[in-house]
């Protein structure tokens, strides 16, 4: 045990480490290029292993098209970290005052570790989007998908019946929770172009807009690129207690500009959409004003900014704030950051985040600075008395 | 084996932090406040043929367009246009997402000329080219064979392309322009022969368009 617990606690292994990541860092970067950060995130930070390839819009690409080369990944290179840190920490701990900042820059560097793989664990983003002098309680996803039955019928709150995308497969049955409903997947594609058919389509659906509008489905690879958005698409049929009511076409594409699909049962409905998840939140958000500034005579924009009004559902107090770059609203454990706005300059688009961890990095940063602070005044005390003396 | 204890715990609490990041999925229900309908129309009976202005023929589908709120909203106040007609032409006046509705009729077929407006690039003109090249029967280009196909062509004194997709019976001749981070589609379909003879005048129409400009 002893030679693996010095190999695990040495600091080749660090500066091994930290190379790796910097390669992984270089790699990943290039990659980013390609495959847009989402994916590239995933591939390299979020994973034990990455095989890198030759890019294809490189030049000699025909020439290189083979050249792959694996590395470890984020996850590896971070553990590996952890324990290398741990290891080296106990090892060599000593309860002395003297080594007190040694100590806060390791427990904050393990700190800053472990709060970046909570991140990636915990944290939930999405997008708000309000119109000026218009109200939001919900943001949405740009990721993922759910296929959502909603009741109105009541007078007082609408129902919502969430199931994730990922329950979508092919033949298999999911029931609707709390309805007389369930669906089976006739097909499911992440990714799809709907164009109107010429003639007649020939299409699973027999109900809804897939039907009424002549729909074509053409499957589509995913595409990561940032600013491009994957058209989630299904066929899912909805079977009633006794019989099936029928197949719908349902595409996150087909959303707030076309009417709702409407799925029946006796004396029953509910609205049937594949959209952006959702997140509802227990207060509403009323944008006052965006502004937008740009540099004079130019198109780059300087700054932008929007202020708003937070209104708790509870009729608690208002909170006013005013939200641009760098300076976000936190609110209830979630943070609000100006995204982006709409082309009329009248929408204004937040990012919201959810990140329990978020106080550890800058308790890290703390520990980290405090041991550095404190291991200099020591050494340079020490040197200042033998240069007195 | 003092000192491993903790190293191993910490590992352990390392490795089962990696491995439950695997989200559970479960279907849920939950209750919101009562949501206004963001769409007003009633519900088309089920034997209602949709209205063109709605089918998403001519909106980008996949492919570039952010499916976000506010979006009608920008198309609803993206500048004004104003264009002169050519002879023989109609003007159907603007509706729903077309910011102009034309229409040439022909012995062999009505050929249609609309103006629209997409916030955004709507995926580029490859995409685009794309896109309109599937509605006329020719199979997808590729970047490189695009170029052959578009000219340079100032519209509203603003640089875009001209394209030309000519089907065996249905043709689209189009300006694609970019206009302060959005885009305009001047697109006029039909059958070929009668397309292709109304060039000169989708010409000297591409000439009289002027967009509001507020930006300079």
């Amino acid at each position: 045990m002893k030679p693996i617990f010095k190999a695990l606690s040495s600091l080749r292994l660090t500066v091994v480490l930290l190379s790796f990541s910097m390669v992984l860092i270089f790699f990943g970067t290039l990659a980013q290029v390609e495959t847009g950060i989402w994916k590239t995130q995933k591939d390299y930070f979020e994973s034990l292993l990455v095989v890198w390839s030759y890019p294809q819009v490189w030049a000699g690409y025909e020439k290189l098209y083979w050249l792959r080369i694996p590395m470890p990944g984020g996850y590896l290179i971070g553990g590996l970290l952890i324990i290398n840190l741990s290891a080296a920490f106990l090892t060599r701990f000593k309860a002395k005052w003297s080594k007190l900042g040694i100590h806060a820059i390791h427990i904050g560097l393990i700190t800053l570790i472990l709060s970046e793989l909570l991140t990636d664990i915990l944290a939930v983003e999405s997008k708000m989007a309000i119109d000026e002098q218009g109200r939001s309680n919900h943001s949405f996803s740009y990721l993922d998908n759910e296929l959502s039955f909603i009741d109105r019928s009541h007078s007082d709150y609408d129902t919502v019946h969430s199931i994730p995308v990922e329950l979508l497969k092919p033949g298999k049955t999911v029931s609707v929770p709390n309805s007389p409903l369930s669906i089976r997947t006739h097909s499911y594609y992440p990714n799809a172009q709907l164009i109107q058919g010429k003639g007649t389509v020939r299409s699973p659906a027999s109900k809804g807009a897939g039907i009424k509008m002549n729909i074509q489905v053409i499957p589509q690879a995913m595409d990561y690129s940032e600013n491009n958005v994957n058209a989630a698409t299904a066929y899912v049929e909805v079977l009633g207690p006794d019989e099936s009511l029928g197949v719908w076409l349902v595409s996150n594409l087909i959303d707030e500009r076309f009417p709702p699909q409407m799925v029946t049962l006796e004396d029953q409905s509910w609205e049937i959409a594949l959209r952006f998840k959702r997140y509802y939140h227990s207060f509403e958000i009323e944008l006052i004003d965006f502004t937008h500034d740009r540099y004079p005579g130019t198109e780059i924009p300087f700054n932008f900014s929007s202020e708003v009004v937070v209104h708790p559902n509870d009729s608690g107090s208002k909170t006013k704030a005013l939200i641009y770059m760098n300076h976000p609203l936190r609110y209830e454990g979630l943070t609000f950051y100006q995204a982006s706005y709409s082309e009329d300059e009248r929408t204004t688009i937040l990012q919201v985040v959810r990140n329990p961890g978020w106080l550890l990095p800058y308790i890290s940063v703390l520990l980290m600075g405090f041991g550095m602070c404190y291991q200099f005044a020591l050494h340079f005390s020490t040197f200042l008395r033998k240069r007195t003396a | 084996m003092r000192i491993q204890l903790p190293a191993i715990s910490l590992t352990g609490v390392y490795l089962a932090l990696v491995f439950s990041a695997c989200e559970k999925q479960e279907p849920i229900s939950y209750r919101i406040p009562k949501e206004e309908r963001t769409y007003s129309a009633p519900i088309a009976p089920a034997e209602e043929k949709e209205s063109p202005n709605t089918a998403p023929q001519d909106a980008p589908t996949s492919g570039g367009m952010r499916i976000l709120p506010g979006m009608q909203a920008a198309v609803n106040a993206a500048p004004d246009l104003t264009f002169s007609l050519p002879e023989g032409w109609q003007d159907l006046g603007a509706s729903g997402m077309r910011k102009a509705n034309l229409l040439i009729a022909e012995a062999s077929g009505n050929i249609e000329v609309t103006a629209l407006t997409f916030p955004g690039d709507v995926g580029g003109l490859t995409a685009n080219i794309n896109r309109w090249a599937g509605q006329v029967g020719l199979e997808a280009y590729t970047e490189s064979e695009i170029a052959p196909l578009t000219a340079a062509r100032t519209i509203s004194k603003h640089k875009g392309r001209y394209v030309r997709l000519i089907g065996s019976e249905q043709t689209i001749l189009a300006g694609i322009l970019p206009f302060h981070g959005s885009t305009w589609f001047f697109k006029m379909k039909g059958p070929t022969e009668a397309t292709l003879a109304q060039e000169e005048n989708l010409s000297n129409f591409l000439d009289s368009i002027a967009i509001e400009d507020t930006h300079h």
